[in-house]
């Protein structure tokens, strides 16, 4: 076994299109605004917690951007913070639940529209954890030496598939319901360098794990089918367009009656990295935690708070209430906000978490703050390479 | 070959001196004229940079390049009186010819632009190396590159893998960003004992060892030159 490099997070990008829309502004975008609709949204909200959040779609509901165009704007955002060039990259990850066209692959139209020399892509296809599959693609390449920068972005533009033509005629019941009024459109970046940022601290990557319990547990969200349960020639694929569309199966969907398990397992998941030494409750300084809605917040928080006593809420980070729920870009999303307004300091530790409803999947990554080269920190000196 | 460092540098050269003595002698001196090379007291002392690394590499592989056709030109004036150092001269061109690719790779890994790496010129040191290594391999049977194959070679198998695992410790440098100086420390080992099996074979006059002194002394001085005088 050879020496590795180490894989820093140097650059941190966000972009969220248009302002932020408050909760009254929602059905003007997105439509539905019958009393029953009205109804649901309002409770789906109570629920979620979420106050504010941006769509790539005008006053009318008119798509702004395309998905790529958020991607590169939270691409250019990260390399703009580290002061590097689109040129510099030999590496993109993207992660994204959905693109704006079937084929080709995302990262190729980010690619295409970001610039830059010849590069390696990655498409991570998935839903939320997609976007840390992408950054453990990323940290693995510049681990290995084969890359010396990458960026990896995470982005969403789900609103166009929440709006009302979707669900006009459609059977909608809370399965759908519950994304349409959660979801919401933004990208995230970072950039990954085989040097910390040579003039302030970085983000040391120690670890990325991505675990999928696919083998024990159905379908939770989806778009594609109908049921939970694909069938062989009755895909949307398979059937006619227009069937597929009256079946409803362009719809996202959430079973939420899975929710609670969900959320055991993914605490489930966290204990065994406490278990198996991966992570150490007594030197984790900050939690950010993907989740849906505030619900699952409490749940999470109180479930870490088993294991780490100390936890309070200042360790804990999330921007759900005032960014949205952006799905693969949230992590990067929050993390760019966490790190911009000053939470950490050298020496800290930071764990990631993301769950995904899709079908069980968990991942997670461990972060160290270190200070930049010419004044490092003691912590630095015991740290793993 | 011995790095024995009884021998004192300044120990007088008297007839009973082997051919290896010699040599040694020389390696001595290459030794510590290294130690007062700057990029590599800050290596030693852990405050290399990756800019230092980097340039490093930039100026070596402009001096590289011309390894495989030196060696190949002195091939060619080898008679056929000459026909082991002929044939071992040959072998060594084809096996070295690749190398510069190597160190390329590196470059590029941690983050350089091979156009400009392609493009760039000599530093002082490395004109004055490579002139005279091509001016040496035009004499007729140029025995006396045997001397720089010491140098050359030694540096290569004793050194370059120190070097790189040290600029691996200070600038947390994966395997694939340092092959080039890795990869020389087996390479040049198994070269460096074909060279000793030549020198040892009895097909080396006193006036052929002279030579190979001679060419020993002068490559040391450039090579460490050609350190020295980075990007200049």
């Amino acid at each position: 076994m050879g020496s590795m490099a180490t894989a820093y997070l140097t650059g941190f990008g966000a972009y969220l299109p248009g302002d932020p829309v408050d909760n009254d502004g929602i059905a003007a975008r997105l439509g539905g605004d019958d009393p029953v609709t009205e109804r649901i949204r309002r409770r789906v909200l109570d629920a979620n917690g979420i106050r504010l959040r941006h769509y790539a779609l005008d006053d009318d509901g008119e798509p702004t951007e395309l998905n790529e165009q958020l991607a590169v704007k939270a691409l250019q955002a990260a390399l703009d913070d580290r002061g590097i060039e689109a040129s510099d990259l030999r590496m993109l990850a993207c992660a994204t639940t959905m693109g704006d066209v079937l084929v080709p692959g995302f990262a190729s139209m980010v690619h295409g529209r970001l610039g830059g020399g010849p590069m390696q892509l990655l498409s991570a296809a998935g839903v939320c954890a997609s976007s840390l599959a992408a950054l453990d693609a990323a940290v693995s390449k510049v681990r290995l030496g084969d890359h010396p920068r990458v960026a990896v972005v995470g982005s969403e533009l789900s609103s166009r598939s929440l709006r009302q033509r979707r669900f006009d005629g459609i059977r909608a019941g809370m399965d759908s319901h519950f994304l349409r009024w959660m979801l919401s459109d933004g990208a995230g970046a970072v950039v990954v360098e085989f040097q910390p940022h040579p003039s302030r601290p970085s983000l040391r990557v120690d670890w990325v794990r991505q675990v999928s319990l696919a083998h024990e547990h159905e379908v939770c969200m989806r778009a594609g089918m109908s049921g939970a349960e694909p069938s062989t020639g009755h895909t949307w694929q398979d059937v006619d367009i227009a069937d597929a569309e009256a079946a409803g199966m362009f719809v996202l969907r959430q079973d939420v009656s899975m929710l609670d398990e969900l959320a055991d397992a993914g605490l489930a998941q966290f204990e065994e990295l406490v278990d198996i030494g991966l992570v150490d409750v007594t030197k984790l300084d900050h939690v950010i935690c993907h989740y849906s809605t505030n619900m699952f917040r409490d749940l999470a928080f109180d479930g870490l708070r088993r294991r780490i006593p100390t936890l309070d809420t200042d360790r804990w980070f999330s921007n759900l209430e005032t960014r949205g729920n952006t799905g693969s870009a949230s992590i990067f999303i929050a993390l760019e906000e966490a790190w911009r307004t000053g939470r950490f300091a050298p020496g800290d530790t930071v764990l990631l978490a993301v769950p995904e409803s899709g079908r069980f999947s968990f991942a997670f990554a461990h972060l160290t703050v270190v200070a930049p080269p010419d004044q490092p920190s003691p912590q630095q000196q015991g740290a793993l390479t | 070959m011995t790095t024995d460092t009884t021998i004192a540098a300044d120990a007088p050269l008297t007839g009973t001196d082997t051919l290896a003595d010699r040599l040694a002698e020389v390696w001595v001196e290459l030794e510590e004229r290294l130690a007062e090379v700057p990029i590599l007291q800050r290596l030693a002392a852990g405050t290399v940079t990756l800019h230092d690394y980097e340039r490093l590499l930039f100026n070596l592989r402009q001096q590289v390049v011309d390894g495989s056709p030196w060696i190949s030109r002195a091939a060619s004036n080898f008679d056929i009186d000459h026909f082991t150092l002929r044939a071992a001269a040959i072998h060594h061109a084809e096996e070295e010819h690749r190398d510069y690719l190597m160190l390329e790779r590196d470059y590029v890994a941690i983050g350089g632009s091979l156009a400009e790496l392609r493009s760039g010129r000599k530093n002082l040191g490395s004109e004055a190396l490579s002139g005279y290594m091509f001016h040496y391999a035009d004499q007729p049977n140029p025995v006396g590159l045997l001397g720089a194959m010491f140098i050359i070679e030694g540096l290569g198998a004793k050194r370059a893998a120190g070097w790189a695992a040290r600029f691996q410790e200070v600038l947390g440098l994966a395997d694939s960003q340092v092959h080039f100086m890795r990869y020389h420390q087996e390479a040049d080992s198994a070269h460096t004992g074909d060279l000793e099996a030549i020198l040892t074979s009895g097909i080396i006059d006193d006036a052929a060892a002279d030579e190979i002194v001679r060419c020993a002394q002068v490559v040391a001085r450039l090579y460490a030159l050609q350190l020295e005088e980075l990007d200049r």
